[in-house]
């Protein structure tokens, strides 16, 4: 159980030897931790499927089906799925042998680590106002299960409120950011996911930007390389409209639907509402399952597939990250 | 003090029989071989047993000090109460140290406490009673203004740091509104107000709105949510209730711009929506600020203008007036009264950006103006400024109004030097003569009007002038090179005048003088930092360079000037310096651009590890130039990618030689372990942490390691033997080149046409991805020769490898570019954009943002790859406060005087004596708070560093018995400065702390001193000394200058690495951790810096010091865990 948790935090990898060195060369091989596969399910008409069980699916990793290590529906409690199927509630490390040190508590893995970023470059500075209500908006109406934390940037990212439950802590945050300065949004983007990699539980990327960036000396590409292997998913709401900055819309768009995520065009305050509403319904109605991978040979890109067994006919549609890259480690 | 040093010492002495001299005798043995924390524990031991030893309790009271530790005035008050009636100087003497440790921490009531004690010991004091006896403060206050609401809310408004205090707001405004207060309008010849001002001005208004709200009690109070005054202030802060009173209600925007200075201001918007949400009263202090006001408002505006606005809003208005302010604030008090006095403000206003630039060295003493050169050029000053030095404000005034600042501008180079440079340059004729130069037949535009002052080069001159035995300027070469430079410049005449005049040049004067007549143009002055460079190569060189070698140099500057470096890293023989140019034409003369990149690379690369060596002492001194020589050798001769192949592998084997590698170890292996450092075997650990995090950052790189490299090549060999194919090396390198992506794959077509990647860097990429070595293999299975050809494939993965290696060398704290960009090495941009020629150039950053590229790159050479890398990655930190960002420019030359001095040879007692210093300086500043002929003495070296405004502010506060606030306002460079003027006026005395210091001398001389301190600690200055090798200068520290921003000031700023060794010593880490922990606690530093402008390096003073307060908690907090769990 303990190893669950910790693997958890570590979020995914997976692999085998990379290259054996001799006597006391250090070895660099690829982790091999549990991976974490967050993904909504929806009918044809677009409409989230919820109250699937751990049974409705089949996990495969570059064809290889895996067995299903725990699993989650929304903001409600992990269960742990065993050998024969059947499910139990998930019983924290320290509830089973209390220890200290920075073991992760069964609450860590109950509602979503939201992390929000928020531009507040120059590009932002006619809309910043109605953006900064529309963040608070959404950060009052997650699940109280739901941890949340509000980062800004213009050229260098801050940590306008830490992680936390307390959503008056989070929206004081939000309200002394500071508007100015030029835009590095994928750098910025780049330190959200290693903090929140760092989180134990599931956790989403949700960025608020009409989309320039200027000072980045990070590619969206490679962002999202890391988003895929954390297994994080990117949501964006862009303040701009769709075919105004086609580049920064194309990137948008394959950076949330290669993580699983999705993105928003929102001009308006009432649309920038919505698509929050929006990004709230699909974390309300994801589901989380994780795994410890099969022996894969596959050092590079590994497929994730998430099927639903029960959906012969094949018209529900999973939305999930399509994979990730093991983690080199020394 | 001496005498304190002698009774202290005897009073151990006399007291052995009880503390045990083998007890003192193992302590010293433990604090010398670095177990300071062992011999911490004897000495309490001792003291804890013995509580009326007075011997041991000394011991251990002067250990403490000497360490800075929190428990020193404890042990000290423990002395003395040990001490009876008979000793009686010596608790006069333990008194008097502990009322300067009260000062220096600001603790008046125990100040007061010891100073009792003092007095009924005996002791007398030069000054009595003491200032901080009185009730009263002795000086008078300054004058005040208000300004509506918090002071945080208007400083984030006019982006000043929130660390500046009511006293200091109004010059850190002043300066903001010059530099971004006011823009050059489209439809008339006034200025306009940049949106900068705009907000400023709509937030007073919004801020005088919320005041009236606030009424008499000057607190917004919101009783309950439906309130009448909820709706006015709703509407005042721009925002409006949606939801009823109660847990549904939120608040929104109605009026965005009243609701952008609400959040921008920082008003607790959220705090009010919480209140209204659980209809709870609402409080908010808004309280006026009270700013002080240099000589009060009626100064500065006219009482027509005082009845019309506000002084803030006539302040904010006027940027001349703002100018002149900033001018006069920094100025000492003294100085700036006198100027007050005899030139009326409308007098001084037009000049004002003067005395902002050139003002801040300005000092009337006793009526007298000080002048450069002293007593001896007062008449040549008189004569030039036409007012005698004698009447003192009227010749500042004078100086101010002249020729639109030129001459101001040379004052003021002048007075911030010291030494023999000027001497030389204030001999009286020479002087008039230089300012002639400079300041030519048109005087406007001066050198104050942009922006930034123009006359850098002027400064850059007058610093780095460097004379010869006979008190001559050095000319590097002889005067021939240089006359012939001016004369037949291979890239047209730099100016038509000092062409002709070239001719007839006779001695070096001439030179000099040439060189301050191009100060004054505000283009490159190519000519002065060819000399500059030069003389900095000849001042490192046992012997100076030869006329015909200075002569190429001097020609090729334009071209390979930014690789000179290179030259000051260990003492090339001429020949050498002449092959290295031979060898870059050379590779510039390669037809196939790929090739010539990847030559150039690996060229660049290999040297660019033997300068890493030599710095780091793994070459011998004596065979760097033969290991340079080799290098170049072996490349020159390339023609194809094979003799590349081959030249790569011969240049590593040649520098493993060189290092003293055994022929056995791994290529590999042995490099990374060479450039994470020479340790010594109790350092391993913290060597292997260097190491893991550069392979760390090797892998994500996805380089290919040496040893396969060099495995394949072998391979090929033995193919072209006819041996069979090795399937598993082979696939090992397929594997490695399968990682190597460019992130083109999924963009979209907009994209790509959008991207400059780098047309270059893409081929260089592709190439490498397409390299099939079974496939070629087969191919060329009957050929032995083509076989033999085929490691030509495997040039440009170890071209990427070893230029990689140089870039996890100085790859800054974080490393996020090269964690993250898989082909951040492999994007190395040799060659440049097209026509550019990029390839012996300074490395620059290049393609930041989207989608003007595919992640940045670097370009260039790797001549400037430390700053370039820390340039680059500075924007991943973190401020640690909103509002406050990054500062560039001096951010980038932080990181890399903590990346490149490695500290593996430094030793406990060498860290100890830096921190002996800083502790000693800072008594020093305790018993000048005591001690008028302190204060004198104090005053004459500090006024060699710092600004006479601030000097004069130390002394006022030392008189004042505020050492506190007088410590807050010295460097620790200063304060080591301050010891060590100590140390050399009295030889013998200073008490415990001088007597350790001098200890330590004897011990080790050969490696305590200031030459081996200055190479342990000193900081590496690329710009300022054409050099790489860490030093320490004692120059004053540099305002911003045109073309380095900050960059010069950053190079000037020799404190941290001084603080950070005092640190470690105080909380008693070994030397080898400092490796670890300076890049560690700079970046930290980096993201506490809290700072206005680009002159504010008291925010990075602040910042420093309080990342050395976490550190300090942190171990205290450390050890105490380990002492309970001792128990």
């Amino acid at each position: 159980m303990k190893a669950i948790a910790r693997l958890m935090m570590l979020g995914a990898g997976a692999g085998a030897l990379l290259s054996a060195q001799e006597g006391q060369r250090p070895v660099f091989r690829v982790k091999v931790d549990m991976v974490v596969v967050t993904f909504t399910v929806t009918d044809s008409k677009g409409r989230y499927v919820s109250g699937l069980k751990p049974g409705d699916f089949r996990l495969l990793e570059d064809g290889i089906v895996q067995r299903i290590a725990t699993f989650a529906e929304g903001s409600k409690p992990v269960v742990q799925v065993l050998e024969d199927g059947s499910t139990r509630p998930f019983i924290s490390p320290d509830r089973a042998a209390p220890k200290p040190g920075p073991e992760p508590s069964a609450d860590a893995f109950v509602g979503t680590n939201v992390f929000i970023l928020f531009d507040t470059s120059n590009y932002m500075y006619r809309g910043f106002v109605y953006a900064s209500d529309a963040i608070a908006d959404f950060v009052r109406g997650l699940d109280r299960a739901d941890s949340v934390a509000v980062y800004t940037f213009s050229r260098n990212l801050s940590r306008a409120a830490q992680l936390t439950r307390e959503r008056n802590n989070a929206i004081g945050g939000l309200r002394k950011a500071v508007a100015g300065d030029d835009a590095a949004l994928y750098n910025s983007l780049l330190l959200t996911l290693r903090d929140a990699a760092k989180v134990p539980g599931r956790k989403v990327v949700i960025v608020f930007s009409n989309g320039p960036d200027n000072a980045s000396m990070i590619a969206p590409d490679d962002v999202r390389t890391v988003a895929e292997d954390e297994g994080i998913p990117l949501y964006v709401i862009s303040t701009n409209d769709v075919n105004k900055d086609p580049i920064s819309s194309a990137v948008f768009r394959r950076i949330t639907s290669r993580t699983g995520g999705q993105a928003y065009w929102a001009k308006t305050w009432q649309k920038q509402v919505e698509a929050f509403e929006s990004v709230r319904e699909a974390l309300g109605n994801s589901y989380t399952l994780t795994y410890y991978p099969q022996p894969n040979p596959n050092e590079g890109f590994r497929k994730i597939g998430v099927e639903v067994i029960s959906d012969v006919a094949r018209k529900l549609r999973v939305r999930a990250r399509p994979g990730y890259r093991p983690r080199p480690g020394v | 003090m001496r005498a304190f040093g002698i009774i202290a010492l005897a009073a151990v002495a006399a007291a052995y029989t009880l503390f045990g001299q083998d007890l003192a005798e193992r302590a010293r043995q433990r604090e010398r071989s670095g177990d300071v924390q062992d011999a911490r524990q004897i000495l309490q031991r001792a003291a804890r047993g013995a509580a009326h030893d007075a011997a041991a309790l000394a011991a251990y009271a002067e250990f403490l000090d000497r360490y800075r530790d929190p428990g020193t005035r404890g042990a000290y008050e423990r002395l003395l109460a040990a001490l009876g009636p008979s000793e009686r100087e010596q608790r006069v003497r333990v008194a008097r140290r502990l009322l300067e440790l009260d000062l220096l921490v600001g603790d008046r009531a125990a100040a007061r406490k010891h100073l009792e004690a003092h007095r009924a010991a005996g002791g007398q004091l030069a000054v009595s009673p003491l200032p901080f006896e009185r009730d009263q403060p002795a000086t008078a206050g300054p004058s005040y203004i208000e300004i509506p609401g918090p002071l945080s809310s208007f400083e984030r408004m006019a982006a000043v740091s929130q660390d500046v205090g009511p006293e200091d707001l109004l010059p850190a405004l002043a300066r903001n509104v010059v530099t971004n207060g006011y823009q050059a309008s489209t439809s008339s010849e006034a200025l306009e107000p940049t949106e900068y001002m705009k907000l400023i001005q709509r937030y007073l208004s919004q801020a005088r709105e919320l005041e009236k709200l606030a009424g008499a009690e000057k607190v917004i109070r919101i009783d309950a949510c439906e309130s009448t005054k909820t709706g006015e202030l709703l509407r005042v802060l721009g925002y409006r209730i949606r939801g009823a009173c109660g847990s549904e209600l939120v608040l929104d925007t109605v009026n965005a711009t009243r609701a952008f200075l609400t959040l921008d201001a920082g008003f607790p918007l959220a705090e009010l929506e919480q209140a209204l949400r659980t209809n709870r009263p609402f409080e908010h202090d808004f309280k006026p600020t009270r700013v002080a006001v240099l000589y009060g408002p009626d100064y500065w505006i006219t009482s027509k203008e005082k009845q019309a606005a506000a002084f803030i809003d006539v302040f904010l208005s006027d940027p001349s007036l703002c100018r002149l302010y900033l001018g006069f604030s920094k100025l000492d008090r003294a100085t700036a009264d006198a100027l007050r006095e005899t030139a009326g403000m409308a007098r001084l206003k037009p000049f004002g950006h003067v005395l902002d630039f050139f003002g801040g060295m300005f000092e009337i003493r006793g009526g007298k103006a000080e002048v450069p050169g002293g007593a001896r050029c007062g008449p040549m000053w008189a004569e030039m400024v036409g007012v005698s030095p004698d009447q003192g404000a009227a010749f500042f005034e004078r100086l101010l109004t002249r020729d639109d600042g030129w001459m101001a501008s040379f004052f003021d180079a002048l007075a911030r030097i010291n030494g023999p440079a000027k001497e030389y340059l204030t001999q009286p004729e020479r002087m008039k003569r230089f300012y002639m130069a400079v300041r030519g037949r048109v005087t406007s535009p001066g050198p104050a009007r942009p922006v930034f002052r123009s006359n850098t080069d002027m400064l850059l001159l007058t610093t780095r002038v460097w004379l010869e035995a006979d008190g001559r300027p050095h000319v590097p070469g002889n005067l021939e090179v240089w006359k012939n430079l001016f004369i037949k410049h291979p890239h047209g005449k730099y100016d038509g005048r000092l062409t002709r005049a070239a001719s007839g040049w006779k001695e070096a004067d001439d030179l000099v003088e040439a060189l301050f007549g191009l100060c004054r143009k505000a283009v490159e002055n190519e000519p002065l930092k060819i000399y500059m460079a030069l003389s900095d190569l000849n001042r490192r060189r046992p012997k100076p360079l030869e006329p015909a070698t200075v002569d190429r140099l001097a020609r090729e500057y334009r071209a390979f000037g930014a690789q000179y470096t290179i030259f000051s890293e260990a003492a090339l023989a001429d020949a050498t310096v002449l092959q290295f140019l031979d060898t870059t034409q050379s590779i510039s003369r390669i037809g196939d651009q790929l090739l010539r990149a990847n030559v150039a690379g690996m060229m660049q690369a290999q040297v660019g590890l033997w300068q890493i060596f030599c710095r780091q002492g793994s070459i011998p001194p004596a065979e760097a130039d033969q290991a340079l020589a080799g290098l170049l050798t072996g490349i020159a001769k390339v023609r194809n990618s094979r003799e590349l192949f081959d030249s790569g592998r011969a240049g590593v084997k040649l520098l493993l030689a060189a290092t003293r590698s055994s022929e056995r170890a791994s290529p590999q292996d042995r490099l990374l372990e060479l450039l994470a450092g020479v340790s010594q075997p109790g350092d391993r650990e913290a060597q292997n942490q260097v190491t893991q995090e550069m392979m760390r950052l090797f892998e994500a790189q996805r380089l290919v390691r040496l040893d396969t490299l060099f495995e394949l090549a072998d391979h090929l060999e033995a193919l072209s033997r006819g041996e069979k194919l090795n399937t598993a090396l082979v696939n090992r390198l397929a594997a490695r080149i399968g990682e190597i992506q460019l992130p083109r794959a999924s963009l979209t077509s907009l994209e790509k046409n959008a991207l400059a990647y780098g047309y270059w860097t893409e081929r260089h990429i592709e190439s490498q991805r397409k390299v099939n070595l079974r496939s070629a293999s087969e191919r060329a299975a009957k050929d032995p020769e083509e076989m033999r050809d085929i490691r030509g494939q495997l040039a440009p993965f170890l071209r990427d490898t070893l230029v990689g290696l140089n870039y996890l060398h100085y790859a800054p704290p974080g490393g996020q570019i090269l964690q993250t960009n898989p082909v951040f090495v492999r994007s190395h941009d040799f060659l440049g954009v097209q026509g550019s020629q990029q390839t012996w150039r300074h490395t620059e950053v290049f393609g930041t943002g989207w989608p003007s590229s595919a992640g940045g790159r670097l370009e260039g050479s790797l001549s400037g790859l430390p700053y370039a890398l820390a340039e680059a990655e500075q924007n991943f930190m973190v401020p640690a406060r909103e509002q406050a960002l990054i500062w560039g420019d001096l951010v980038p030359q932080l990181i890399l005087s903590a990346k490149i001095p490695r500290w593996w040879n430094v030793t406990p007692a060498q860290m100890h004596w830096v921190g002996l210093h800083l502790r000693y300086g800072e008594s020093l500043l305790a018993e000048a708070a005591l001690d008028p002929r302190r204060r004198e003495q104090l005053q004459e070296t500090l006024e060699r560093q710092a600004a006479p405004g601030r000097t004069h502010l130390v002394l006022q506060l030392l008189a004042e018995s505020e050492v506190r606030a007088a410590l807050d306002q010295v460097t620790p460079a200063e304060l080591f400065l301050l010891a060590a003027a100590a140390l050399a006026r009295e030889k013998e005395a200073g008490g415990p702390l001088a007597g350790e210091i001098r200890r330590l001398e004897r011990e080790s001389p050969d490696r305590i001193n200031y030459a081996a301190i200055s190479r342990a600690f000193g900081t590496p200055k690329p710009t300022l000394t054409t050099s790489y090798q860490p030093e320490l200068l004692h120059l004053r520290t540099f305002p911003t200058l045109m073309g380095f921003s900050s960059r010069i000031m950053a190079e000037s700023w020799e404190s941290n690495t001084l603080y950070w060794a005092a640190l470690a010593d105080e909380v008693h880490l070994p030397p080898a951790q400092l490796n670890l922990l300076i890049p560690e606690w700079t970046q930290k530093t980096v993201e506490k810096i809290f700072a206005t402008h680009l002159e504010d390096w008291p925010a990075v003073l602040r910042s420093m010091r309080l990342v050395g307060e976490d550190v300090r908690a942190k171990m205290r907090e450390q050890t105490a865990g380990e002492q309970r769990a001792s128990e």
